[in-house]
């Protein structure tokens, strides 16, 4: 394991690469025709590690930051981050996309990577009654 | 060819990129079909477009402050337009601007209470 300012800095580089090549991709997909178009949206429920707020603010931004992938909100006490994704062939592989950025993300932000375990099953969410704070 | 010569070139380079990319996330609002879609459009002007003006900007003038003013802005413009865009799309859920029928599975919808008409 690198010491802890060389993963911040290999966080960077690699955050670098994956805003690149998502811009592309995003770009390539309006500019082919309506016909040829690869594009298969998809909202999904990721698990996440994060813990304190400052995490839970970095991943969602860092998310929404690469196109084609955009956080619509968030649920700290299911640990979950709803996450609208432009090209998504399955559920799994959008969740292994995003667990892959949060992982990478922690071991930066983290002096001691710490616990990184995420809820293995998704919660049954229900709509608050009146106009609650999760609505 | 002077070294500055080329830093010109450059800068004019990466401002031209940054006018293509604005350029065609816009006919991305147009195009795709829901909010969410365009909003990730969008994503790829406010970050990349911006910041490679600014990045050419700072190359055709370089000079140490501007060098702290350029990274300056272009994390400032990053930041802001991450968190604009999740407002926006919170926002658009929370009134009822559905995904386009494309989107084929919606996570999001199980936390929803019944629509009843056009509210």
């Amino acid at each position: 394991m690198m010491s802890w300012p060389f993963r911040i800095i290999g966080f960077l580089f690699w955050y670098a690469k994956e805003f690149i090549t998502s811009n592309v991709t995003v770009t390539a997909e309006v500019l082919r025709p309506r016909r040829r178009a690869k594009m298969r949206p998809a909202i999904v429920a990721v698990p996440a590690a994060s813990r304190s707020d400052s995490e839970w603010t970095m991943i969602s931004s860092l998310i929404t930051l690469t196109p084609g992938t955009l956080t619509i909100t968030i649920s700290k006490e299911h640990k979950i981050l709803y996450v609208h994704g432009m090209f998504v062939e399955n559920r799994g592989q959008l969740v292994a996309e995003i667990q892959e950025m949060e992982d990478r993300m922690l071991r930066a932000m983290r002096r001691a990577p710490g616990d990184l375990t995420r809820p293995t099953e998704l919660p049954v969410v229900r709509p608050m009654d009146e106009a609650g704070e999760s609505r | 060819m002077t070294l500055a010569d080329i830093a010109d070139i450059l800068g004019l380079v990466f401002i031209f990129l940054g006018i293509a990319t604005i350029i065609i996330s816009a006919i991305g609002l147009f195009k795709l079909p829901d909010l969410y879609l365009r909003a990730s459009a969008v994503g790829t002007s406010a970050g990349l477009g911006v910041a490679s003006i600014v990045l050419g900007a700072l190359l055709m003038d370089f000079s140490g402050l501007n060098l702290v003013k350029a990274i300056i802005a272009i994390i400032a413009q990053l930041l802001t337009s991450a968190v604009g865009s999740m407002a926006i799309a919170r926002a658009g859920y929370l009134n009822n601007a559905l995904p386009a029928p494309i989107t084929h599975i919606d996570e999001l919808a199980l936390t929803r209470r019944e629509v009843s008409g056009g509210r």
